[in-house]
């Protein structure tokens, strides 16, 4: 067999390159760029890279195609989640407009761009090969990005997500290397062979590849490194964090469970991963509920919020799916904006993830202060916010699947999350105390408008529920 | 724009827009609230039962935004309409201009919940209408845990109604569902659904042992918005009972009538017993709240139609003269700045008007004929009486002469009496405040000598037939 590929393979790995090239053109541009502007020439060129990629994915959606002999595939799957990646890279490059010393911008807004390129792969991925290759994308850029700032908590951070990554991506590959086994094929696709449920290679291979796909998850009990990686990690990255490695690893995970196994595996080798996801939801919220740092709060929330992702999933059934992206989609935004609040409240220092920052915001920052309610509500599931919508969705689908000790689950998790979320609304309209009065940042327009357009989104998604429709059988 | 979305969108937008006034601002922004909410009754009465519908969702139910008030919600949300005005008129805090505000959007999450056709969307608001409160907890309440109690303990009654929906709304494949007859959900799931809803709206109303939250959130939040989450929004649950339990799942109700009952008239001797030792003169009034209500709930668990057409009546003079009561212990508090009964005394020598206006109040309370509770009370008990309750009838009739007993207790507390020395003599109702609360007890008697127009539309609507 000659490997030979046509331009329709290139075309159809094309976002991928347009991100790539960005990157490069961002280390470029920066060399030209005088030192003042080189912070916002990044940005903005980071900006129109991501918006050009997101346009070519767009191209691509409802246009099925088996790139590379069926190891990356178009169409509706891919695009949705190269789309949430691509909000979620651009809402975390915009937070680079406050944040870091401005000599380190391009570098790491270059570094930010390629790692979304991992993203984007494990999107789109349908062999073992590409699933990791991705995530080695997606983590190799991480590991310098945490520990991107002159912090001991960054390196601490960027040396704990080392360790911790590798020994998930040691788990996923040598389930990948097991899976080979049993199939002799690295093609999801050939998972599907329903001798396979006799074969115990396959059952440890598709074990330990879940467990690595659970621990980028954060799942419980995966799930410590989580709120200290964040906490320690720059406020930009840990919102890329928070949105794009999940969304990548939810891509993988939905892949996975959807289109490369049998019927009657699924159900037996799942059951452990929507325990686990039940009991994510109640951990994460209670972990919530003593944290005094914005960045461990949405660490501990992530881990529950993807726990209500995971749990739409259960059942396997094409509607989860649509509800899980929806979800998703819901997720980044209300933390893309939370994280914008943060950014527009920090100087150097990120004084924005500490939560005492917040006391009498209101006052200071009526309309940071509206914007942040609309997130926190949106998170703890509020109307009128997409975060309501989503648990209804999930909530309907997972009764209908006859899960109803998973929603029983979402519904007590939510109930303990709602303490850990009103408190910072309540710290930032309670009557002022005096502190933090005089310290008013700078209006930073970028950080306010990804504010603004995240708080308009996560409205109107409530109004207008669109949930791609066509993305089921474009799994496969 | 149809006149149904202008009554809820109408208070909401004026509530935004009055943030947009100077901060320092009083008199403008009550005259504007006021103003808004009488628009609103205006356009509530004038919108009828019209409705209009939006399309929300089509899977995994079919789900709209469908406004429109039933015959029972109609006279709900003119209640609500009616005590957001007099609460605005009569608001004298801090802050003002916020707080007109939160009432405002109080007004407008409420009234989406009242008009609201459809399930979903009830479930939607049912959230919604905590988060003014919660605010105003957190900017206006006496103490910090307060905030927390009232809006956790709902919120969990919340998300369980959004279970119960979510589950309707799969079984039965639409939520469109509110004020439509002929709709009933049977089978296995019914109960559970039927629970997760009475769930919520027991936690709302409240009823014994659900209640714990409602004491402090009644005396800690400002005398103006007490009385508008003590006279309407502690209806929600009622309402919910009476529009989506009695009509879409009567048999259900019926399997649960003995521990509702139970329940019931815990709440009612409970709260009764307690009203009657309290000496905080608006907790007497919570606690009398938590035994009103609960004859409510005990018409509603009775199943019968006479019963039910008494709850509609009691729901709307309950509604009025708690808010009074909460506006004029307001009053008082506001002039002696106490609100602790053995300290209070002898106000009615200085203060006729006030007097009056808490007298008209406590007498509807217990149940005086020509006042609008009694006209409630009586159906309740006829109807319960007629379908064999003949014991919870009994103790709810003791609980009833245990009204009358707390409230003269607190009138005679307050009004009655030697002149005190220790308290400061201030000038009675002034004009405006006497306005204020003077729509509600043109109300409470004319709902007391006329209740005609609330029982000839309740009847359709309730459509509890004989209930096996």
């Amino acid at each position: 067999m000659t490997l030979s590929f046509t331009g329709a393979d290139w075309n159809a790995i094309a976002p991928i390159d347009v991100l790539a090239a960005t990157g490069l053109a961002v280390l470029l541009a920066d060399l030209v760029a005088g030192r003042k502007q080189s912070r916002y020439v990044s940005i903005i060129i980071g900006l129109v890279g991501v918006l050009v990629a997101a346009v070519v994915a767009g191209r691509q959606f409802g246009h099925e195609y088996d790139a590379f002999f069926g190891g990356f595939m178009t169409g509706g799957f891919a695009t949705v989640f190269e789309e949430i990646v691509l909000i979620g890279t651009a809402g975390s490059l915009l937070l680079y407009s406050t944040m870091g010393a401005a000599s380190r911008v391009p570098g790491t807004v270059a570094i930010m761009l390629w790692s979304a390129c991992g993203a984007m792969l494990m999107a789109g991925a349908a062999n073992l090969i590409a699933i990791f290759l991705g995530l080695e994308l997606l983590s190799l850029g991480l590991y310098a990005l945490c520990a991107a700032v002159d912090r001991k908590t960054a390196r601490e951070s960027a040396l704990k997500y080392l360790i911790l990554s590798s020994t998930a991506t040691a788990f996923l590959l040598f389930g990948a290397a097991l899976l080979f086994g049993a199939t002799g094929s690295v093609m999801l696709a050939d998972l599907l062979n329903p001798s396979l449920a006799s074969n115990p290679v396959f059952w440890m291979g598709a074990g330990m590849f879940l467990i690595g796909l659970v621990f980028k998850l954060s799942l419980v009990p995966f799930h410590t490194w989580t709120p200290d990686v964040f906490e320690g990690a720059p406020l930009p990255v840990t919102a890329f964090m928070s949105v794009v490695t999940k969304a990548g690893a939810l891509a993988v995970f939905a892949r996975f469970t959807y289109a490369a196994l049998p019927a009657g595996v699924a159900s037996k080798l799942l059951l452990p991963v929507w325990i686990v996801a039940g009991i994510s939801m109640i951990v994460g919220n209670v972990g919530m509920l003593a944290q005094r740092d914005l960045k461990r709060l949405l660490a501990y929330s992530g881990i529950a919020q993807i726990g209500y992702i995971v749990v739409a999933l259960a059942g396997g059934t094409p509607l989860g799916l649509r509800y899980a992206i929806y979800y998703l989609m819901a997720y980044a935004f209300m933390n893309l904006g939370a994280f914008a609040v943060a950014a527009s409240i920090s100087g150097p220092n990120e004084e924005g993830s500490e939560l005492s920052s917040y006391n009498g915001l209101a006052r200071r920052r009526p309309w940071l202060a509206a914007a942040m309610t609309v997130f926190l509500l949106a998170l703890s599931g509020l109307p009128p916010t997409a975060g309501f919508l989503g648990k209804i969705l999930i909530l309907a689908v997972t009764v209908a699947n006859g899960y109803i000790w998973l929603a029983a689950a979402l519904i007590a998790g939510t109930a303990i999350s709602l303490y850990a979320y009103a408190k910072v609304i309540r710290a930032m309209y309670a009557p002022e105390d005096g502190r933090h009065e005089g310290d008013l940042r700078p209006f930073v327009p970028l950080a306010w408008a990804s504010a603004a357009v995240c708080a308009i989104a996560v409205i109107a998604m409530t109004f207008y529920p669109l949930t791609p429709s066509n993305v089921l059988p474009l799994v496969r | 724009m149809p006149l149904v979305l202008v009554s809820i969108l109408l208070p909401l937008a004026a509530g935004a827009l009055l943030l947009m006034l100077p901060r320092s601002d009083r008199a403008l922004s009550r005259l504007l609230g006021t103003v808004v909410a009488a628009i609103t009754f205006g356009t509530v009465w004038l919108a009828g039962t019209r409705d209009w519908s939006f399309h929300w969702l089509s899977r995994p139910f079919v789900s709209a935004f469908h406004f429109g008030a039933t015959p029972v919600s109609f006279w709900i949300a003119l209640l609500l309409a009616l005590c957001t005005a007099c609460a605005i008129a009569a608001c004298r805090v801090e802050r003002t201009r916020d707080f007109v505000a939160l009432l405002l959007a109080l007004e407008g999450t409420m009234l989406g919940l009242f008009l609201s056709r459809d399930l979903l969307v009830f479930a939607l608001f049912w959230d919604l209408m905590l988060v003014p409160v919660f605010f105003a907890l957190v900017g206006w309440g006496e103490h910090p845990a307060t905030a927390w109690r009232y809006f956790i303990y709902n919120f969990a009654g919340g998300l369980t109604l959004l279970l119960a929906t979510a589950a309707f709304g799969v079984i039965y494949g639409t939520t469109d569902v509110i004020g439509l007859p002929g709709v009933s959900l049977i089978g296995g799931w019914a109960p559970w659904i039927f629970a997760g809803f009475a769930f919520a709206f027991l936690v709302k109303t409240p009823v014994w042992p659900l209640h714990t939250w409602m004491p402090p959130t009644y005396a800690g939040l400002p005398s103006a918005m007490t009385s508008v989450v003590s006279g309407v929004q502690s209806k929600a649950g009622l309402y919910g009972f009476l529009a989506i339990a009695t009509a879409m799942m009567p048999a259900a109700l019926y399997r649960y009538a003995t521990p509702l009952i139970v329940l019931a008239l815990i709440s009612l001797v409970y709260g009764a017993l307690i009203a009657l030792v309290q000496n905080d003169v608006k907790r007497v009034v919570a606690y009398s709240s938590l035994s009103h209500l609960g004859l409510i709930i005990l018409a509603i668990a009775s199943g019968n139609r006479l019963a039910l057409d008494g709850a509609l009546v009691y729901i709307v003079a309950h509604g009025l003269f708690s808010a009074v009561l909460f506006l004029v212990l307001g009053y008082v508090e506001e002039r002696e700045e106490t609100r602790s009964l053995p300290q209070l005394g002898g106000l009615g020598w200085s203060n006729p008007r006030l007097s009056g206006a808490l007298c008209i109040a406590a007498l509807a309370a217990l149940g005086l004929p020509g006042l609008a509770g009694f006209a409630g009370e009586l159906l309740i008990l006829i109807g319960v009486y007629q379908n064999g309750y003949v014991w919870p009838a009994n103790v709810a009739l003791v609980a009833i002469v245990l009204a009358s007993a707390y409230m003269l207790r607190l009138y005679q507390g307050i009004m009655n009496g030697p002149q005190r020395k220790d308290l400061p003599v201030r000038a009675d109702l002034t004009w405006i405040e006497g306005l204020a609360v003077a729509p509600l007890l043109a109300a409470l008697v004319l709902v007391g000598v006329y209740p005609k127009p609330l029982l000839d539309n309740a009847v359709t609507t309730v459509q509890s037939g004989p209930i096996p």
